[in-house]
C-alpha cells in the first residue's frame, strides 16, 4: 500500500509539473488521435505533451428527465493518440474535491468516452444514441479505480469505524468449505451473483457498454481498459480502447464525452456532456 | 406523464406510466393499536434478507415511534414540508384530494418531487423511541384521545400501485411484477443513480454502496409465491398484521379478509394517501391520538375508521371482531374468511381452510387457592 501511495503522490507531481511548463498545440475543432505511437495508460507519461489536445465544451445533460439543472464542469481537455489497433483517449477536467468513496447520498467522479458503433454518415443521437444505431461508451470511475489501486473488498474501507456484528458467510462452520462459504456470500449479495460488478473486487477501472437511447445502457465484453489519476486541480484519466473499425487518415469519426462530479451529485444521467465531436487520425507532425 | 385513477385521492393523478394493476395485488393490514415495538419484526427481516456487506445499515422492516421517530430522519416531515397544501375536499359523497401528489408537483427536469437522506439521517434508527408528544402536567387525568401520546408505526415497502421508485428510475430497473404486484429492483440492471432512493418518499429503497445497486423489502416473494405470509408477518410478537390480496374498491369482495378491512369497513387507510401511490400497506389508525396528527398521515378517513373498530368490541360487531382475531394465527396467506357463529375461519389461496378462531377467547379464573393441589397460586410468572 505505501508504495502505492508513494507512485500516486509521484503521479500527481509529475502530472502538476508537466501541466505547469506545457506549451502544447490545440486542436479546437476536432479530436486528434495521433497514430504511430506507443500507447501508455499513464495520465502523466511525457508523450502526452507533444500530442495536440482539443479543449471539449460540456453542456448540461437536459434532454431526459431526470436532467442537470445546474452546469458544473465546463470543460474536458482531451489528447488522444493510436497504435493502429487501439487508440487512447487522456481526459483532464477540474474537478475541487475526489470522491470514490460511494454510499448513501455519496456520488463518484467518473468520466466516459462515446463512439458510434459504426462510421456512418448518419450519426446516431449524441446522447446515448438510438434505436438501431448504437453507441459504446467506455466508462471510468474513481471509485474502480480505488479498488483496482488496492481498496479492500470490505465495509472498513468505506466507513473505518464501521462494526459487524456478523456475516453470515463467516460463521466459523463454514470456514473449512471455501465453495459452500462463497455461495453463502452471494446469497447476500444479488447484485453480484448476477455479474452486476459495479463496485466491490473488479480489475479495471473502465467499463465497456452498449446504448441505444437514454436509459438502454447495456454491459458489452470488457475490450477498455485505463487509468486516473487525481491532479491537484482536478483529473487526469486514460482510457484505451480498440480503434474503431473503418476508421483512417482519410475517414475520421465521431466521438462524444461526459464527465460526472460526485461533490455535485452527478449520477446517471445527471452529468456535463458534449455532442459529436470529429475525431480524426494524423500521423505525427502534420 | 399519463392520466390513472388512484381511488385513493377519490379523482385521476398523472404519472409517469400509464396505469397498469397487476391480476393481484399484494396488500397488508396493520393494527397499530396493538404494536409493542418489541423490533422483533424488524429482526425477523435483518436476519432473513439484509446481513450481507454494504446492507449493515439497511432496515427494510423499521418500527418508529411516531411523533418523534424517523428512520431515516425526518423521511415524512421533509416531504410533508415541499409538498404545499394537502388539502382534501369533503364536500361530495367520497372525499376527494384537492392537493398536489408528488408526481404532479415534480419540479422542472424531474421525474418526481423527491429528496435524497444524508447517509447520517441512517445512523440513529430508534431516535425518538417512546418519547410523547407533550408533557404530563401535575392534575391531568386520563381522557381520550391522550393529550400527551405515541404510537408505535411499524414500516415496510408498500409496493405502491404507482411506485415513485419505479417512476423515478431512468433505466427502468424496477419493475412491478403482474402476478402479485410486488415491486422490486433487477439486481442485474440497476447501475445504482439513487433515483429511486430520492424518489421514494417513504424512503423504503436503500443503497448498497458495496454492491453498487438499490436494495428493497421484497415482500418475501418466495415466501408469498408459497402461499406464505412475510416473515415480519408470522414473527409479530403483536400479531397485529395481515398479509393478502387487495381488489380494486369497485371488485371488493366482503369474504376477501383484506378489502373487508380497507374498502368495505374502512378501517385500515393507506400512510399517507397525498403522495399519490396508493400505498398497500394500510393501517388501523391509534385510537388514543388527536386526529388532527393522524389524519394527515392517514387521510380524511381516521375519525370513522377509529369509531368503527371501537365499536367492533363495546358493541358487539362480530364480524369485524371475528376477522381481527384471524391476525397473527396462521403463516397462511388467507385470501377467502367466514364467520358461523363464534367461529372465524381463514381459507388459503387454494380455497383450503387455513385455520379457525374463536369469537372469544375462552376466559379460565382460576382461584388463588387450588384445593386439588392444596397449594396457593402467587400472581408473578
Ligand atoms: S414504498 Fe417506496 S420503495 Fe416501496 S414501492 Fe412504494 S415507492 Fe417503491
Ligand atoms: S413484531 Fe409486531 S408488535 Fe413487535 S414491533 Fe414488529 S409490528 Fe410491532
Amino acid at each position: 500500500m505505501k508504495t502505492l501511495f508513494k507512485l500516486t503522490v509521484v503521479c500527481m507531481i509529475a502530472v502538476a509539473v508537466l501541466a505547469a511548463c506545457r506549451s502544447r498545440t490545440i486542436s479546437p475543432s476536432e479530436v486528434v488521435a495521433v497514430t504511430g505511437q506507443t500507447i501508455t495508460d499513464d495520465p502523466a507519461a511525457g508523450v502526452w505533451w507533444g500530442l495536440p489536445y482539443h479543449p471539449a465544451k460540456l453542456i448540461l445533460q437536459d434532454l431526459v428527465e431526470p436532467r442537470l439543472m445546474e452546469p458544473s464542469t465546463q470543460e474536458v481537455e482531451v489528447t488522444a493518440m493510436t497504435d493502429g489497433k487501439t487508440v487512447a483517449f487522456r481526459l483532464e477536467w477540474i474537478d475541487d474535491s475526489q470522491d470514490d468513496l460511494p454510499g448513501p447520498q455519496k456520488f463518484i467522479d467518473g468520466c466516459a468516452v462515446q463512439l458510434p458503433q459504426k462510421m456512418e454518415t448518419n450519426v446516431p443521437a449524441p446522447q446515448m444514441g438510438e434505436d438501431a444505431k448504437t453507441v459504446e461508451i467506455a466508462y471510468w470511475r474513481a471509485d474502480w479505480q480505488a479498488i483496482v489501486d488496492g481498496r479492500v473488498d470490505e465495509i472498513t474501507s468505506l466507513y473505518p469505524n464501521a462494526s459487524v456484528d456478523h456475516y453470515p458467510f463467516r460463521a466459523e462452520s463454514l470456514k473449512k468449505d471455501p465453495k459452500a462459504q462463497g455461495e453463502m456470500e452471494q446469497r447476500y449479495a444479488p447484485a453480484r451473483r448476477l455479474g452486476n460488478s459495479r463496485s466491490g473486487p473488479r480489475k479495471q477501472p473502465v467499463e465497456d457498454m452498449l446504448a441505444e437511447g437514454p436509459g438502454t445502457l447495456t454491459r458489452t465484453n470488457a475490450v477498455s481498459r485505463g487509468r486516473g489519476v487525481k491532479t491537484p486541480k482536478g483529473w487526469a484519466v486514460v482510457i484505451i480502447r480498440p480503434l474503431p473499425e473503418g476508421i483512417s487518415v482519410q475517414k475520421g469519426t465521431n466521438i462524444a464525452f461526459a464527465v460526472w462530479q460526485g461533490a455535485r451529485r452527478e449520477t446517471g444521467a445527471r452529468k456535463m456532456r458534449t455532442g459529436w465531436i470529429p475525431l480524426i487520425l494524423k500521423e505525427p507532425g502534420k | 406523464m399519463a392520466r390513472v385513477n388512484n381511488w385513493q385521492l377519490g379523482r385521476e393523478m398523472s404519472y409517469w406510466y400509464p396505469e397498469s394493476r397487476p391480476d393481484k395485488q399484494f396488500a397488508a393490514v396493520f393494527d397499530i393499536n396493538k404494536c409493542i415495538a418489541c423490533q422483533t419484526c424488524t429482526l425477523a427481516c435483518k436476519t432473513t434478507w439484509t446481513s450481507g456487506k454494504g446492507q449493515e445499515y439497511m432496515l427494510w422492516n423499521n418500527v418508529e415511534t411516531k411523533p418523534y421517530g424517523f428512520y431515516p430522519l425526518g423521511w415524512d416531515l421533509k416531504l410533508l414540508e415541499m409538498l404545499d397544501g394537502q388539502k382534501w375536499d369533503q364536500s361530495g359523497e367520497k372525499p376527494v384530494y384537492g392537493g398536489s401528489t408528488i408526481f404532479e408537483s415534480a419540479p422542472a427536469g424531474e421525474r418526481v418531487l423527491g429528496w435524497r437522506p444524508e447517509e447520517e439521517d441512517y445512523a440513529y434508527p430508534n431516535v425518538g423511541e417512546d418519547d410523547c408528544a407533550g408533557q404530563i402536567d401535575g392534575g391531568t387525568s386520563f381522557q381520550m384521545p391522550h393529550m400527551a401520546w405515541f404510537y408505535y408505526l411499524a414500516r415496510i415497502c408498500n409496493h405502491c400501485t404507482y411506485p415513485a421508485c419505479l417512476a423515478a428510475c431512468p433505466r427502468g430497473s424496477i419493475y412491478k411484477r403482474p402476478e402479485d404486484g410486488i415491486v422490486l429492483v433487477d439486481q442485474g440492471r440497476c447501475r445504482g443513480y439513487q433515483e429511486c432512493v430520492r424518489g421514494c418518499p417513504y424512503k423504503k429503497v436503500f443503497f448498497n454502496p458495496m454492491s453498487g445497486t438499490s436494495e428493497k423489502c421484497i415482500a418475501c416473494y418466495p415466501k408469498m409465491e408459497q402461499g406464505l405470509q412475510p416473515q415480519c408477518f408470522v414473527n409479530c410478537i403483536g400479531k397485529i398484521r395481515m398479509a393478502g390480496w387487495i381488489s380494486k374498491p369497485e371488485e371488493a369482495r366482503e369474504d376477501n379478509p383484506i378489502d373487508y378491512l380497507v374498502h368495505v369497513r374502512k378501517i385500515a387507510l393507506p400512510l399517507f394517501p397525498q403522495f399519490g401511490l396508493e400505498p398497500n400497506v394500510y393501517y388501523i389508525p391509534p385510537i388514543h391520538v388527536p386526529t388532527s396528527f393522524t389524519r394527515q398521515m392517514f387521510g380524511p378517513g381516521v375519525d370513522d375508521a377509529i369509531a368503527a373498530y371501537k365499536k367492533a368490541m363495546s358493541e358487539g360487531d362480530d364480524d369485524l371482531a371475528g376477522l381481527l382475531g384471524l391476525f397473527g394465527s396462521t403463516e397462511e396467506v388467507m385470501s377467502r374468511w367466514t364467520r358461523n357463529g363464534e367461529t372465524i375461519t381463514g381459507f388459503n389461496d387454494k380455497g383450503e381452510e387455513a385455520v379457525r378462531v374463536p369469537l372469544r377467547e375462552p376466559v379460565n379464573i382460576r382461584p388463588a387457592y387450588d384445593k386439588l393441589y392444596q397449594i396457593t397460586r402467587v400472581n408473578c410468572p
